[in-house]
């Protein structure tokens, strides 16, 4: 192959895709291994991973203006079927979020997400003069985009997967062109609740925090103490909110940070999975011989719970390469993002990117114990024809980006 | 903000969570290992199934006709077994070598650590060499189950059915998880029909095991184990004298035999020749004796009583004068000129004698054909669909076990189907007015047929079980069946029972069976079969005037009805009804007459 080849083939980001799908069906094989009637998921898992790689093939090769063009056509077929799902889906785990066609399951949430970031990139990308996100008509406008999944999402109710969506807007947002100090005005309130809830010294310390960055903005005095006074007033208020709960939702929240409060209920998959993970050491205990694993400990181990498999099994050494592997890719993502000059191909790549980084971040955080059990999938790893596909549907439009990368016209 | 610093934001972020999630990391498996490496050694627990024994099934009186006998099963468990072992207990237990590796590979679907069921009804001799060599032969285990037995002199092979070792298919297709490989279920007759009354519910024994899979005691001091519940037992409404004694009636002939109590709709007895040794499926079920048993040409695992339709013959003619009531073409006084044979269209049908213009309670007694086929033009296919399927002919009788027939009832759509609709005319309902044709029914229709009869339009659902006796507690729990009046008239039965009276007790094709004793009343039949030689009928209820017997019997092949099947209907209502103290059989030498 000449050099021409490379040099728009986007082979670092190919490698590591193909290495965390290999990954996966590993993980899958082994997290099934032996089980009572789901031992055919990594047969599936690789039969649409070979459907998803052409997929990959297929979009690095399109011209990015029929992806740009068809993407509002994308969006509105989403929100129809997410209309549809909530109707007649198929509830699992207590969520109404599956069509069940032909002995597969398919999740609209996840095919969603790509419209969702098509639309909202190809919206900001336009035309430049009038969609200034600093603008308040078209921050709101932006903010719809995402907004409806959102609440079609939250409805089903798959809050874990509604999350993802809320998470899309502010990077992209930034990314358009908006001032970071309306990113901070719309940060630090969740940051606040959160810190407020741990306890006074973090809130405190998150609220000297926003202080200081509020005094280097220089956004004028009327603007930074509205903000600090928002946030002062929802740190109070969380407190009392959480103290006026009745004893089981309290609870459940603090379950939430610390598993060990709720051992045998929401607290269970935690504990277990920590064992899992921490019982691994650094090299592991060996394919198949994890007996976490391998004793079905971990409910769901072959879907939000795969990283357990990895960090028994391979021991610190494979879950590190693992999350190498993601940070390689994610910052692939946003390296494409700055290499392209074609508005539309980057910020789909941020806002795709975004959801890489954020389903990593819960998931794998929520397996080593340090974030709320969120059920959200291990992009990739977890066993999954939806998420898979359309994972892989946004490497194929990272690699589009690469590919035309010193196209500026769409 | 030019894009280069925007970059460097998200890159900021990515390492930022990059080294927190590292950090974690490094602290649970580099610096705690230890603690969680105990830990999950402690968590290996290993579940061991208990199951219970089936439920029992006792007769009328109280009697045992189904029991359970202790037995050893050889039981492997994956993770600790040595393949290299499998010869010696290959050898042991007399399987073949493959016999054991393919069932060591079908584990493969279950838990590695659950011990799977290998073989069934080991001797005393292979238990004790598992014992003495329990240390060498890791993995490899018995466990006390309970097999099936059955102590008495009668078979009642359909009616019990039953309990085999799941197959594969079964276990894909089942609803929840409850059966795992090597699991009995309940495949025919009562076995299947009340699998979840009998099977019980499984425990769970929890042993915490270390990861070698070696016991350290049981799991949390035993309080998650779960208790296994024993299978309800089941009353049946069978009496087992009466159902020995059908047997030996029947002996080797081909046919089936039913009798209920016409109140309630009990089955007394039920007995389907050939029938099989159900012995063959409790222990380790032979798959050559199996085979032999599906490729019989004589069909001994074919329930004749509720699976067989022939067309009824003349056990159809009283069906038949009540469709002709109910139509208004016919009335208790008004007569038929017979006069010994049927022209229509061209076409002749003969009849065994000639005689002149008699009422419906003649034409029953002598089982005259050309008054029913008269009628049968006359009533027209639409009647006699409506009121024939009042009787439940042409669907279920509901009796409690699986894979009852519906019979035929034809009706104008059925024959528009199979001839077109200008491929038949009016004529099919001479032949359908004796019971000939395309109509076909089963021994269990007939019965209730004839009970519904006995009874002046009760109409009761046959059925089996009388009570559920939950072995835990004792407690017993009469089942419900249907019971309906079907609303005809009080003359009508009148008529059609005086006729059924007079078959046995006047001048009629049954007068051989005439007891003595008691008042036997019924109709025989003979199904027509142009394969050879034809089926014997016989339905009858007594006594007359309170009936508490009603019966069908079939012979397949056996020639005319009164030949075979009255006399042995006769010797077992007079049995029944005698306390099963008289045995009034004798067989039939003299070839019958035709009805």
């Amino acid at each position: 192959m000449n050099r021409g080849f490379f040099n728009r083939f986007d082979l670092t980001l190919f490698i590591t895709t193909i290495l965390l799908v290999t990954t996966g069906i590993v993980a899958i094989y082994s997290a099934t291994y032996g089980g009572t009637s789901v031992t055919d998921f990594y047969v599936k898992q690789m039969i649409f991973a070979v459907v998803g790689f052409c997929i990959v093939i297929v979009l690095t090769y399109l011209p990015p203006r029929y992806i740009a063009q068809s993407s509002y056509i994308l969006y509105i077929i989403s929100i129809i079927m997410l209309l549809l799902v909530l109707k007649f889906g198929k509830v699992i785990n207590g969520n109404r979020s599956w069509f069940y066609i032909g002995g597969f399951g398919i999740q609209p949430s996840e095919f969603a997400k790509i419209a969702t970031v098509l639309a909202l990139s190809n919206f900001l990308s336009n035309s430049e003069e009038k969609k200034d996100p600093n603008k308040l008509l078209n921050f709101v406008r932006a903010g719809l985009i995402v907004a409806i999944p959102f609440i079609l999402i939250k409805l089903q109710p798959d809050t874990g997967t509604s999350l993802v969506f809320l998470s899309i807007l502010i990077p992209v947002l930034f990314w358009a062109g908006l001032n970071p100090f309306w990113v901070l005005a719309l940060i630090s309130p969740v940051m606040i609740a959160i810190l407020a809830f741990l306890g006074k010294t973090y809130f405190i310390a998150g609220l000297v925090l926003i202080l200081i960055m509020l005094f280097f903005f220089k956004r004028g005095w009327l603007w930074s103490s509205a903000i600090l006074v928002l946030n002062t007033i929802i740190g109070f208020s969380v407190s009392k909110l959480y103290l006026n709960l009745k004893p089981y939702q309290q609870k459940r929240i603090e379950a939430l940070f610390d598993p060990s409060a709720d051992p045998l209920g929401s607290g269970y998959n935690v504990i277990q999975a920590k064992v899992a993970i921490g019982s691994g050491g650094f090299f592991g205990k060996g394919f198949l011989l994890g007996t976490q694993t391998q004793l079905k400990f971990i409910p769901e181990q072959w879907t939000d719970f795969i990283y357990c498999m990895v960090g028994e099994e391979f021991g610190f050494l494979g879950a590190i390469i693992v999350l190498t592997l993601y940070c390689i890719l994610i910052i692939k993502f946003i390296n494409n993002a700055s290499l392209s000059k074609n508005k539309f191909l980057s910020l789909s790549c941020i806002g795709f990117g975004t959801i890489f980084l954020v389903h990593v971040t819960i998931n794998i955080g929520m397996t080593i114990g340090v974030m709320p059990v969120i059920g959200i999938p291990l992009p990739m790893l977890s066993y999954g024809i939806s998420s898979l596909l359309s994972f892989l549907f946004m490497v194929g439009i990272a690699m589009n980006a690469y590919r035309n990368r010193n196209i500026y016209l769409t | 903000m030019d894009t280069q610093n925007k970059k460097l934001y998200f890159f900021g972020l990515v390492g930022l969570i990059l080294i927190s999630l590292t950090g974690r990391l490094a602290f649970l498996q580099l610096l705690n290992q230890g603690d969680f490496g105990k830990e999950s050694m402690k968590n290996a627990v290993k579940t061991i199934t208990e199951t219970p024994a089936r439920g029992l099934m006792y007769d009328r009186n109280g009697k045992v006709m189904v029991d359970n006998r202790p037995s050893y099963t050889l039981v492997i468990t994956p993770s600790s077994f040595d393949k290299a072992n499998i010869e010696e207990v290959a050898n042991l237990v007399g399987m073949p070598f493959d016999e054991i590796k393919t069932a060591l590979e079908k584990i493969k679907g279950t838990n590695r650590f659950n011990p799977a069921k290998i073989k069934r009804d080991l001797d005393f001799k292979t238990i004790s060499y598992l014992s003495e060599n329990k240390e060498r032969l890791k993995g490899v285990d018995y466990q006390v189950e309970a097999l099936r037995t059955y102590p008495n002199n009668f078979r009642a092979s359909h009616v019990f059915g039953y309990a085999k070792e799941i197959s594969e298919k079964q276990l894909e297709k089942q609803i929840g998880d409850y059966y795992t490989q090597g699991d009995m279920i309940g495949s025919d007759g009562l076995e299947a029909k009340y699998e979840e009354t009998l099977r019980g519910e499984k425990g769970y024994k929890f042993m915490s095991v270390d990861v070698k899979g070696r016991e350290m005691g049981s799991y949390n001091d035993g309080n998650s184990d779960i208790k296994p519940v024993n299978g309800s037992d089941l009353v049946l409404a069978i009496d087992s004298d009466l159902q020995e004694y059908a047997e030996k009636l029947m002996g080797n002939k081909r046919g089936g035999v039913v009798a209920m109590d016409p109140r309630t709709g009990e089955i007394l007895c039920m007995v389907s020749k050939p029938d099989y040794d159900l012995k063959i499926f409790s222990g380790p079920t032979d798959s050559k004796q199996f085979a032999t048993l599906i490729n019989d040409v004589d069909k001994p695992l074919f329930d004749r009583v509720i699976q067989s339709k022939y067309p009824p013959g003349s056990t159809w003619k009283p069906m038949m004068s009540m469709i002709g009531f109910s139509s208004g073409e016919l009335t208790p006084k008004s007569t038929i000129t017979c006069e010994g044979s049927f022209t229509y269209g061209g076409r002749t049908w003969e009849d065994h004698g000639a005689f002149g213009p008699i009422t419906v309670v003649t034409a029953i007694e002598k089982s005259v054909n050309v008054f029913f086929y008269k009628l049968g033009l006359k009533c027209g296919i639409d009647n006699y669909n409506k009121y024939a399927s009042i009787y439940n002919f042409g669907k279920r009788t509901g009796i409690d076990l699986p894979n009852e027939t519906y019979g035929l009832l034809p009706s104008q759509e059925y024959l528009d189907k199979v001839f077109g609709k200008k491929g038949w005319n009016q004529s099919v309902m001479i032949n359908l007015g004796i019971g000939q044709g395309e109509l076909l029914v089963s021994p269990i229709q007939l019965a209730c047929y004839c009970a519904a009869i006995s009874m002046n339009g009760i109409y009761s659902q046959p059925h089996l079980v009388q009570k559920v006796k939950n072995s835990m507690t004792g407690e017993e729990e009469a089942l419900k069946f249907d019971q309906r009046k079907i609303n005809m008239s009080q003359d009508w039965f009148d008529v059609v029972k005086k006729g059924m009276f007079l078959v046995v007790n006047g001048t009629g094709t049954a007068r051989n069976i005439k007891s003595d004793e008691y008042v036997l009343s019924g109709k025989t039949g003979t199904a027509e079969n142009s394969r050879g030689q034809n089926h014997s009928w016989f339905i009858g209820f007594a006594p007359f005037d309170d009936p508490r017997i009603a019966i069908c019997v079939l012979g397949e092949n056996a020639g005319f009805g009164n030949a075979f099947a009255a006399p042995i209907a006769g010797s077992l209502m007079v049995r029944y009804l005698s306390g099963n103290k008289m045995d009034v059989y004798k067989e039939d030498t003299t070839g019958g007459v035709n009805d």
